[in-house]
């Protein structure tokens, strides 16, 4: 090559050259932004997501508080039980280390089936297996003493929940169950992590169910802690990195009397039936029964499927909450409240008098109402109307009413809504009325439905804790307190006051004679069980028909069938003259009102008053 | 001159640049593969042998590389041949010859013989380059451009191919010709994407175009290094400190995606200087080209430092997301003994061809 064609060569080389070094460095410094807005602009993004990807996060669980009556006593209590745990990842051979820890701790074939099943997926992950539950004191002794053989297993303490009186409270306690995640009480835990949790109860995460568990469930189970963990990308953790300790949660102080509640079970022995039973100075319930009830225990630490369905399909039907949601008619109790409601309205005064043939006839109809007893109580006025239960007296005086006032007026008095404060699933009821009764019949209200209300029966139902309400506003003279299962402090009590410019404190007071007069005089229909106790008591007592007669031959007949029997019920308090607790029981199928149901509340006002 | 035979040619740019780049690399790599220094040991001696083999290789006079430059690509393409016929499969590539107790990855030898034996073929043809001249040097491109692709092996065929098209722009192809080759190129993409691309090509350059279309599967490892790159920082996390890369939600740390651990370890200033180094070599390598002594060693020197160049920015634009995921590692930082040692050897040759002068006056 010439010279000259060198030089071009040579400067065309160059400036291709320039060209294309230049385009590696425009593509550097492209590189180089790139980066920048990646570790600069974009750090907090990517550094979060750096942290989500290593950060494992585990709940864990916290405990429960504990469950007090009103004397301290405890009702729900942690019961330390011991769990066998083991390290998976830090065993090679399954066979082997069962082989050898087999004379040590007895194994079922379902609990080494069980742990052969997860041993790998957990020596995976580093993540700790149990191997078994619940070990018994000569299991950790053995244990104990050969633990240096087994370097990578461990004791740990585990908790279950546990009433020393799981039957007889099961209701109003109600029972914890597993749940699969809490995870809406910690939100910055996500949903999958949970199945890793950090245990404290042996039977697992644990959710009040029923009763006080549910009611206060919040307030109970205070807050998950949480252990962090640094995660591998193929999900095995490396080491711990931080972790935050659960909080215990809060202890519930009951108005619940362990003693009166024992009473109550004790004297309704294996009949089915309830009793509430409140304080007049708070609106605190004592006694909140259910019968037949069941182990609040067993349900709370892994029932069997076969013993659940058991209770489920119990004819008797455990699980149902009668003291709160069992329908009963009120009967001859609702007598008080429609005495104050036709004092109250004018319709009656106390020395009114009405001949009491043993029955009612409805003048437009000519419908015949009958008295429990033949023939009658004579002359009969409002006071001897309490004390001998004159149906007559007050069909009478029901005829006279006007429904849409008296269903008010029932209303007032706690029916047909839920009185406790902090009840799990009340029953609210309702009071009936022409509308309620034309849209659940599509038929029209007549005068009997009034009359039949008069004493208690026909479309009126109300619950045990409705009763045992009413009760307190008998007694309190109108100054009650809402029922409450937990002690709540004077200023978050709420007094609730019943009045009537129509019913003044002498009604009070003659009302309180009447009503005391029913179980302390010798002509009250409950006086039977005047002799049971030391102090002097006043009530009412019912029996409700389950179905409507006219004859007591025909009823002996109904009678045979032990469903069909009436159901006994009273209400009741004391100590007279200043009451202080008030009661209410019903056994159902348990005929006579005072005779049955009588005792049952006595014994309870004797254990509440002798503390 | 008294003692010709005892000048050694030598290039303390080029040396220092490459030492701390090794250096460099080391460190990184023993961070990257969890501290297993018998990984950091192993390319310790290659980066050894791969230094004595550069300076070696930097002494012969630049004429014996060009008359060799035939036998040299015949030789490259015969081991290419064997490695074809008797190569052990892994992951379903035979990329791999073995002689005696080492093994080598016989593709990275063309990526040198090619651009060296077009230097040799154009460098005393007249400008421009004809039209014969340009259709032998295609054949000869994409005759090996496709051997290596038939591996399959997409990312060394693409620098093979690059390498000899770098020669061939620098030795004065006309413009002419290269935008009708552009306008060709783009005409025939479909029938290269559904033809010649494998299905895990196509994939791998969908999901580029679309990474949260599958985050667990294809693209986890483009999004896992702008992580790692991004919760570095400005200062990185520390050295071994990576939560990305010691809990292995990165890659392919020890090869393809070191530049993300360097990125999270060492942060936007570690980014800088490493970029810095590789730039500092780069114009010292155009300074070479442009004052080399005759066409034959420019041509050489420029499309060995420019394939140097394609392929440190293909790996840079891969893990920090600008191109799709395509096997390339970091020059001198990944690990890898094959790729480590056709790269001394290219600068090796570099230094040859960029410090003998002629003395002869022409």
């Amino acid at each position: 090559m010439i010279f000259e064609e060198r030089q071009i060569e040579k400067n065309n080389f160059s400036s291709r050259a320039t060209l294309l070094f230049s385009l590696i460095i425009l593509g550097l410094m492209t590189v180089l932004i790139k980066v920048f807005s990646l570790q600069v602009s974009g750090y907090t993004d990517y550094q979060l997501a750096a942290l989500k990807n290593k950060n494992y996060a585990v709940p864990v669980q916290s405990l429960r508080g504990e469950i007090f009556d009103r004397k301290g006593g405890v009702l729900v209590k942690n019961q330390p039980t011991f769990d066998l745990i083991t390290r998976p990842n830090l065993i090679a051979d399954i066979d082997s280390f069962l082989d050898e820890i087999e004379p040590v701790i007895f194994l079922s074939e379902a609990e080494k089936f069980r742990y052969k099943k997860l041993h790998k997926e957990k020596a995976f992950a580093n993540k700790e297996l149990v191997l078994k539950k619940d070990l018994s004191t000569e299991e950790i002794a053995r244990f104990n003493v050969k633990s240096f053989n087994f370097q990578n297993t461990f004791i740990a303490k585990r908790f279950r929940r546990i009433s020393d009186y799981p039957e007889i409270f099961s209701h109003v306690l109600g029972y914890t169950s597993r749940t699969d995640d809490d995870y809406k009480s910690m939100l910055e835990i996500p949903r999958s992590h949970w199945k890793d949790a950090e245990l404290s109860y042996a039977h697992g995460l644990i959710k009040g169910r029923t009763g006080l568990e549910e009611v206060y469930d919040e307030y109970l189970s205070g807050k998950h802690g949480q252990r962090v963990y640094e995660m591998n990308a193929n999900g095995q953790l490396v080491q711990p990195l931080s972790f935050v300790e659960p909080v215990k949660g809060s202890d519930l102080y009951t108005n619940l009397d362990i003693e009166a509640q024992k009473s109550a079970a004790k004297y309704i022995g294996n009949r089915k039936g309830a009793v509430v039973a409140i304080d007049l100075d708070s609106g605190g319930i004592n006694v909140l029964y259910s019968s037949p009830a069941y182990s609040i225990n067993k349900l709370s630490n892994g029932m069997s499927d076969i013993e659940f369905q058991d209770l489920v399909n119990d004819p008797d039907k455990p699980f149902f909450n009668r003291a709160i949601q069992g329908r009963y008619p009120p009967a001859s109790t609702i007598k008080p409240a429609i005495g104050m409601y036709g004092l109250s309205k004018n319709i009656v005064n106390w020395s009114h008098k009405i001949k009491d043939p043993g029955f009612f006839i409805v003048p437009e109809t000519g419908r015949v109402f009958r008295g429990w007893l033949k023939g009658g109580h004579g002359k009969v006025d409002m006071h001897k109307a309490f004390l001998v239960s004159s149906n007559t007296y007050f069909f009478s005086l029901a005829y006279q009413a006007d429904i849409l006032e008296l269903s008010d007026h029932l209303f007032n008095l706690g029916f047909g809504q839920k009185v406790c404060l902090d009840c799990f699933d009340e029953d609210q009821v309702f009071v009936p009325t022409p509308e309620w009764k034309y849209s659940m019949m599509n038929t029209g209200w007549v005068k009997g439905d009034t009359v039949n209300l008069g004493i208690g029966q026909g479309y009126l139902a109300t619950t045990p804790m409705q009763l045992a309400n009413y009760t307190a506003i008998l007694a309190t003279k109108g100054q009650f307190f809402e029922p409450s299962l937990v002690i709540f402090g004077n200023q978050e009590r709420s007094l609730k006051i019943w009045q009537d410019d129509g019913f003044d404190h002498s009604d009070w007071i003659k009302m309180h004679a009447a009503l005391l007069g029913v179980i302390e005089s010798d002509y009250g229909t409950a006086r039977s069980i005047r002799h049971l106790k030391e102090f002097q008591v006043a009530g009412k007592s019912g029996t409700a028909e389950l179905v409507s007669l006219d004859s007591k031959e025909a009823y002996l007949e109904v009678r045979t069938s032990e469903l069909l029997r009436d159901h006994s019920i009273i209400i009741a308090f004391g100590p007279m003259p200043n009451p202080r607790y008030a009661v209410s029981v019903v056994i159902e199928n348990g005929e006579s009102g005072g005779a049955v149901a009588g005792p049952v509340a006595i014994e309870v006002l004797k254990s509440l008053i002798n503390e | 001159m008294n003692k010709p035979f005892k000048k050694i040619y030598f290039d303390p740019y080029i040396f220092f640049s490459l030492f701390l780049l090794s250096i460099l690399g080391l460190f990184f790599l023993f961070s990257a593969s969890n501290s297993d220094i018998s990984i950091v040991l192993k390319q310790f001696v290659y980066v050894v042998a791969g230094f004595i083999l550069m300076i070696l290789v930097s002494q012969p006079d630049p004429d014996i590389f060009r008359r060799m430059s035939g036998l040299f690509l015949i030789f490259s393409l015969v081991l290419l041949g064997i490695t074809y016929l008797f190569g052990p499969e892994i992951n379903g590539a035979q990329r791999w010859v073995r002689i005696g107790p080492l093994s080598f990855q016989s593709s990275e030898l063309l990526k040198l013989a090619v651009p060296i034996f077009l230097a040799n073929f154009l460098f005393d043809k007249k400008l421009p380059i004809q039209r014969r001249e340009i259709l032998i040097s295609l054949a000869i491109i994409f005759g090996c451009f496709f051997f290596v692709f038939r591996q399959p092996d997409l990312g060394t065929a693409l620098i093979i191919a690059c390498s000899g098209l770098l020669v061939l722009f620098l030795s004065g192809l006309s413009w002419g010709f290269i935008g009708g080759s552009l306008i060709l190129f783009i005409i025939s993409l479909p029938f290269i994407w559904n033809t010649l691309l494998q299905p895990f090509q196509r994939q791998r350059i969908a999901t580029f175009f679309n990474p949260e279309s599958d985050p667990f599967g294809a693209s986890w490892n483009i999004i896992q290094s702008k992580v790692a790159i991004g919760s570095g920082g400005l200062l990185g996390k520390g050295f071994g400190e990576g939560s990305q890369t010691q809990l292995n939600f990165l890659p392919e740390t020890e090869t393809d995606f070191i530049f993300s651990v360097i990125g999270e370890e060492f942060g936007f200033l570690g980014v800088l200087l490493l970029l810095s180094i590789y730039l500092f070599l780069l114009l010292r390598c155009f300074y070479l080209a442009l004052s080399a002594r005759d066409r034959f060693c420019r041509l050489v020197i420029g499309g060995l430092s420019l394939t140097f160049a394609v392929n440190l920015i293909i790996n840079l634009c891969m893990v920090v997301g600008l191109l799709p995921v395509v096997g390339m590692p970091l020059p001198f930082v990944s690990k890898g003994g094959s790729s480590l040692m056709s790269l001394f050897l290219a600068f090796g040759i570099i230094i040859s061809m960029g410090t003998h002068k002629k003395f002869l006056p022409q």
